[in-house]
């Protein structure tokens, strides 16, 4: 058992290979594209909202948008739904805005049997953490780099 | 399967609710509020009755554009606010497109003080107060104070 030899695991690869069900990427791929750009025909739906009702221009009027979709997105995570169209979507779920409040409220659902302290609190962003932090460190880069370049006079 | 949809159902109804209601409490904007989606092409409104013929002269010229398609032009006392929206396929080139349009402007009529935006709000705002202009109860001086709100809303950035 111990001894097996370079040839027997490449053998063993390849068996493996023919014998694994095929990922059917293309059909993720699409469904993804889909549903993904579903999210953005509601985001740009909440967007005309606030434009129309409130006193939001085009350029004003992201910010609101991020957070109600973050917002609803963590609703439906906590009522389950979310994990549904997770599934069905892939990807298409994960990168827009609304898998961040999705990775928020998961997590914190799922330590919530260790108090409210060290379990919801301390593992709250254990996921979303990473985004918040190289989001707002890049940003900082850009908006430096745009800074000098319009100091500079270039831009 | 049903009963899974059925308990998050009061969600949705409250989402939907507190949509409807934030529609119906702001009910002021009738029918410039389809300016959003349809091509509405207003007419020129110059607040005080000296202007009209110069506000006609500069939508005139903005029609030259064949990148736009809507184009508002609102006068008051000193400042003269165009608003316009950009054909689709045009957006990528928004910047630009603003830029020659302030250059046609500034050249053409070097005495006025312009205020440009390409933004749907503005748009919006600017085709109520014309609406609001009808109303023969409505005086200047609000529809002034009106403009300079819309200019400011405009310079906001965040």
């Amino acid at each position: 058992m111990a001894d097996v030899s370079e040839k027997e695991k490449e053998q063993y690869q390849g068996l493996q290979k023919r014998y694994e069900t095929k990922r059917p990427v293309l059909k993720n791929c699409l469904k993804a594209f889909f549903v993904g750009g579903l999210f953005c025909v509601i985001g740009q739906a909440i967007t005309y909202f606030y434009i129309y009702f409130f006193n939001f221009t085009e350029q004003t009027a992201g910010n609101p948008t991020v957070a109600t979709m973050v917002f609803i997105s963590m609703l439906l995570t906590g009522f389950g739904v979310y994990d549904r169209i997770g599934q069905f979507a892939g990807a298409g779920s994960a990168v827009p805005v609304t898998g961040f409040g999705n990775a928020v409220i998961s997590a914190a659902i799922e330590h919530r049997t260790e108090g409210f302290v060290l379990g919801v609190g301390g593992n709250m962003f254990k996921l979303a953490g990473s985004v918040i932090l190289f989001g707002v460190f890049s940003a900082f880069l850009i908006a430096l780099i745009k800074t000098l370049l319009i100091n500079w006079g270039i831009i | 399967m049903n009963r899974k949809w059925i308990k998050w159902r009061p969600a949705v109804l409250l989402i939907l609710i507190s949509f409807v209601a934030a529609a119906c409490a702001n009910e002021s904007s009738g029918k410039a509020g389809w300016s959003l989606i349809r091509t509405t092409n207003p007419e020129p409104v110059a607040i005080y009755d000296g202007d009209a013929a110069l506000i006609r002269n500069i939508k005139k010229d903005l029609e030259q554009f064949d990148e736009l398609y809507d184009i508002a032009v609102i006068k008051g006392k000193e400042d003269i606010l165009v608003a316009y929206k950009v054909r689709h396929m045009k957006r990528f080139r928004m910047k630009k497109i603003e830029k020659n349009i302030k250059k046609l402007l500034n050249k053409k009529y070097p005495d006025e003080k312009f205020t440009i935006s390409s933004d749907y709000k503005i748009f919006l705002e600017a085709v109520e107060l014309k609406e609001k202009l009808k109303n023969p109860h409505y005086s200047r001086d609000q529809a002034e104070k009106q403009l300079k709100k819309i200019i400011k809303l405009k310079n906001e950035m965040t």
